[in-house]
């Protein structure tokens, strides 16, 4: 057997494995999916196969009590208020960083070094506590002021790459007669895009799949996100699992629509969150 | 925009003023958020952490450590702490072992590699909350429980697999495997594909086989990228709570449990305050060591390989 033989062959055998492994773990998707276009009985006796009859009632059973719609608009809401907080912050806190080097500065990217080290898990319970104080408990403007706790980590993605601009950059814009507010919403904002739909991506990910903080802080239907509809999809459809499949799939089609069009950018946050976390 | 080097002027103190007063203006936001979200709550999880507080009234008496004591007193408390320490590590570990192999497969020649990257990538992607409500379902110990029906059909007895202790903790494990070894092989290809081929080409000049080449060339490279996906991956690990509380609840009993459901539990349901935040404190002192620990064996993985 000659190289290319042999090169074909290897080719071939990986092709085959990594293909059965990929359709293996890709089982539990297909068991959600398909169970969603079943009634209760075919998914009982036929929990993999194809529908003996195609059911398509799921899809509007799953709409009838009006909580879904509320619920993907809340989640729009916080993901969008939430995540374009987070990226100002973030991205203001990095251009304060890098415009002026002083002590002070010094001082704050070191504090907001080991900021980024403490858990949420930390300051939970003073938080719920000062979230009650102010009303801001079951508010989804409370749960939006909580995610600007992620501004930190968007800095820390945002200055690395914000450091790598010319300093000549700032000068030469101060000669000209610019401020700093100009110059970051002119110059810096506009260079440092790929970082910036890097971050909007990666926390728009985390924000929508949160389950932590709307599940202690959001306790009523009208306010709960997509991933709390699911979770009490499985008590309130205990006994009809295809509807639960149903949510499910509901639910998972934008995500997956977004992992379609944003893969890359998931990757590079990925690959930058590395590089700093 | 004519970025031009300028001439180097004298800065005065007062010519820095205006400079650094717009910094601070950029900076207060940041400053702001982490004195509330932060700072304060953290110096209050510290004082409560002393105290028989419980969440609302308003005579607490300070009972120094005694917190920290029933802690380690507490069964169902120990519990939550082996737990979170046993996901944390074993996943650690098991998806460290998987995804190098699955990344360099990944990253070899083959048909539909594009979709089999995606697809391991993807089954990351979802909440974990609802991954784990899914795989209840598939875990289901009635008829309708499709692994069980599975293990019918190929005539085993069916597994109580989220009613017991040792089968509920594996089952956790297996599916937080199944949902970042995909995830962690995307890190690890980035970094395979930064190996300069020349590496492999001079191997292959020098007789070296495909296990050889792993030991020497692509493992080492590596060390930076395993060093960081550990890392997300232990400090993840500590801090787990979506998965197992919607997979298991915490159960059976309260053999999955988290150290975040606990301190959850205790503060807020159960009216410990001081108890969750002596645990709180404690949990952000663990993190912050592993934290301080695994930068200090990255840099002197990355000394010795560099």
């Amino acid at each position: 057997m000659n190289r290319s033989q042999r090169f074909l062959l290897g080719k071939a055998a990986r092709t085959v494995i990594v293909l059965a492994l990929a359709l293996l773990c890709a089982l539990p998707l297909w068991y959600v999916l398909i169970n969603s276009f079943k009634s209760s009985i075919d998914m009982i006796t036929n929990p993999m196969g194809l529908p003996k009859h195609w059911v398509f009632s799921n899809f509007g059973d799953a709409f009838s009590d009006g909580t879904m719609l509320r619920s993907f608009a809340n989640t729009i809401i916080l993901t969008v208020a939430g995540v374009f907080l987070q990226v100002l912050i973030g991205s203001m806190a990095a251009f304060g960083i890098v415009y002026k080097r002083s002590t002070f500065t010094k001082i704050v990217g070191g504090v907001l070094m080991v900021a980024f080290s403490i858990p949420l898990q930390a300051t939970l319970l003073p938080q719920f506590k000062m979230a009650a104080a102010v009303g801001l408990v079951n508010s989804l403007l409370g749960l939006v002021v909580l995610y600007t706790g992620s501004s930190v980590f968007c800095y820390f993605l945002i200055v690395g790459y914000m450091s790598s601009l010319p300093s000549e950059l700032f000068e030469a814009a101060k000669i000209d007669g610019a401020g700093a507010g100009r110059i970051y919403v002119r110059i810096v904002l506009p260079l440092i895009k790929p970082i910036l739909t890097t971050v909007v991506v990666f926390q728009t990910m985390s924000t929508w799949n949160d389950f932590l903080l709307p599940s202690v802080f959001l306790s009523s239907t009208d306010k709960q996100t997509v991933v709390l509809q699911v979770y009490n999809a499985v008590q309130k459809f205990s006994t009809n699992w295809p509807l639960f499949m149903t949510i499910t799939v509901i639910t998972l089609i934008p995500v997956f629509i977004f992992f379609f069009f944003c893969q890359k950018w998931i990757v590079s946050g990925l690959v930058a969150g590395s590089v700093k976390g | 925009m004519k970025a031009q080097l300028m001439p180097h002027r004298h800065h005065t103190r007062a010519a820095n003023l205006p400079d650094n007063l717009s910094a601070l203006w950029f900076l207060l936001p940041i400053i702001i958020v982490f004195g509330v979200l932060t700072l304060i709550p953290l110096i209050q999880t510290f004082f409560y952490s002393l105290t028989d507080y419980d969440g609302y009234s308003p005579n607490l008496n300070f009972i120094g450590l005694q917190n920290y004591v029933t802690i380690f007193q507490d069964p169902s408390l120990l519990q939550a702490l082996g737990f979170t320490l046993l996901y944390a590590v074993s996943t650690t570990l098991i998806i460290t072992m998987l995804a190098i192999p699955l990344a360099i497969t990944l990253n070899s020649a083959m048909w539909g590699r594009g979709f089999a990257r995606s697809l391991f990538f993807f089954l990351g992607v979802p909440s974990q909350a609802i991954i784990g409500l899914v795989w209840k379902f598939i875990f289901s110990p009635l008829d309708t429980g499709v692994l069980n029906k599975f293990l019918a059909g190929i005539g085993l007895p069916s597994v109580q697999w989220l009613a017991q202790d040792n089968t509920a903790k594996m089952c956790v494990i297996i599916v937080a495997v199944w949902m970042q070894v995909g995830w962690h092989a995307t890190l690890y290809l980035a970094y395979l594909q930064i190996i300069p081929a020349d590496l492999y080409e001079q191997s292959m000049v020098d007789g070296a086989n495909g296990m050889e080449r792993f030991m020497h060339i692509t493992l080492p490279q590596l060390v930076p990228g395993i060093a960081v996906s550990m890392f997300l991956l232990m400090t993840g690990g500590l801090k787990i709570y979506d998965l197992p509380y919607t997979l298991t609840s915490g159960g059976p009993g309260t053999s999955t449990n988290t150290i975040t459901q606990a301190i959850i539990l205790r503060g807020i349901a159960q009216s410990k305050y001081g108890l969750g935040s002596a645990l709180a404190t404690l949990f952000t002192i663990a993190c912050i060591l592993v934290i301080v620990l695994q930068m200090k064996a990255t840099n002197s993985l990355e000394k010795r390989f560099a």
